[in-house]
C-alpha cells in the first residue's frame, strides 16, 4: 500500500503529537502504524511570553499512536523565520 | 528504514523512553519485539513532573504505552540494510493487488462490489460511482 509519507522521507518534517508537542526533524523512516524515525530532531516549545524555544533532541522513534499531523517543512521559508520573535500559545493535548 | 529495525539495532544501547502518561524510563535496551514491547536494564524512572525518581535493576514496558524513544545518534548508522528488500516487496504489492485494481474499478465498473483484492480501495470508489449518477439526474428536476 502506498503511503503519502514516502515522499517525505529524508526531508525535514514537522510532527505534531497528540499531547500537543511539535517535533521537527529529518524523516528517516516509518511503518504501517505510522511509527516514525526522525533524525537530528528538535522540539519547538511555544509560549505567549517569550519566543519559540528550541530543544535539541537527536534521534527519535515516535510511536504512531501519538502522531497527529506530519507536515513537510519548506526549509527556505523555515530558515527565514526569526523564532525568537514568534509568540504563540502552546497546543492543548488531544481530547479522546 | 523501519522504526522497529532501528529499535532492534539499538539493543545494548542506552535510551530514554517516554510513556503516554508522561513517565520517562532511562536504561539500556535488552530486547524488543514486533509490538515494541521492550526490556530495559539499570533503569531510572522519572515521574511525570520530574520530581520523583525510582531506580530499578530491570523493567518490561508494554509497547502500546510508549509515546516515544530517544536513541543515541550513532545507532542509525548501524542499521543493517534490509530496506532494499522491503521496498521491492512493497512495489510488487502495489502493482499486483489493491492499488492497481482499485483504479480500474473506479472507471469501468462503478457499481461492482466485493471484488477480491480491490475490496478496500475499489469498493469504496465503486460506492461513490453508484451514488453520483442519481444525484446528477435529480439536479435538472430542481
Amino acid at each position: 500500500m502506498a503511503s503519502g509519507l514516502d515522499a517525505f522521507v529524508n526531508h525535514t518534517v514537522s510532527i505534531i503529537t497528540s499531547d500537543g508537542r511539535n517535533f521537527i526533524g529529518t524523516l528517516k523512516g516509518f511503518d504501517q502504524t505510522i511509527n516514525i524515525i526522525i533524525d537530528e530532531s528538535h522540539e519547538r516549545v511555544y509560549s505567549t511570553t517569550t519566543g519559540i524555544e528550541q530543544v535539541m533532541l537527536g534521534l527519535h522513534i515516535i510511536r504512531g499512536d501519538n502522531v497527529a499531523i506530519i507536515g513537510l517543512i519548506d526549509e527556505d521559508v523555515d530558515n527565514r523565520l526569526n523564532l525568537a520573535n514568534i509568540k504563540a500559545e502552546p497546543l492543548n493535548a488531544v481530547v479522546h | 528504514m523501519l522504526p522497529l529495525s532501528l529499535l532492534r539495532t539499538a539493543q545494548n544501547h542506552p535510551m530514554l523512553v517516554e510513556l503516554k502518561n508522561g513517565e520517562t524510563y532511562n536504561g539500556h535496551l535488552v530486547s524488543c519485539d514486533n509490538w515494541m514491547n521492550i526490556n530495559l536494564r539499570e533503569v531510572i524512572c522519572t515521574s511525570r513532573d520530574g520530581d520523583k525518581f525510582w531506580r530499578m535493576p530491570e523493567c518490561y514496558i508494554r509497547g502500546s504505552t510508549i509515546k516515544y524513544l530517544r536513541i543515541p545518534d550513532e545507532v542509525i548508522d548501524m542499521v543493517k540494510e534490509e530496506t532494499i528488500v522491503k521496498n521491492r516487496g512493497r512495489g510488487d504489492m502495489k502493482s499486483g493487488r489493491g492499488g492497481g485494481q482499485g483504479g480500474q474499478n473506479q472507471r469501468n465498473r462503478p457499481a461492482a462490489r466485493g471484488n477480491f483484492g480491490g475490496g478496500r480501495g475499489g469498493g469504496k470508489a465503486g460506492g461513490q460511482g453508484g451514488r453520483n449518477p442519481p444525484f446528477q439526474k435529480q439536479k435538472p428536476k430542481q
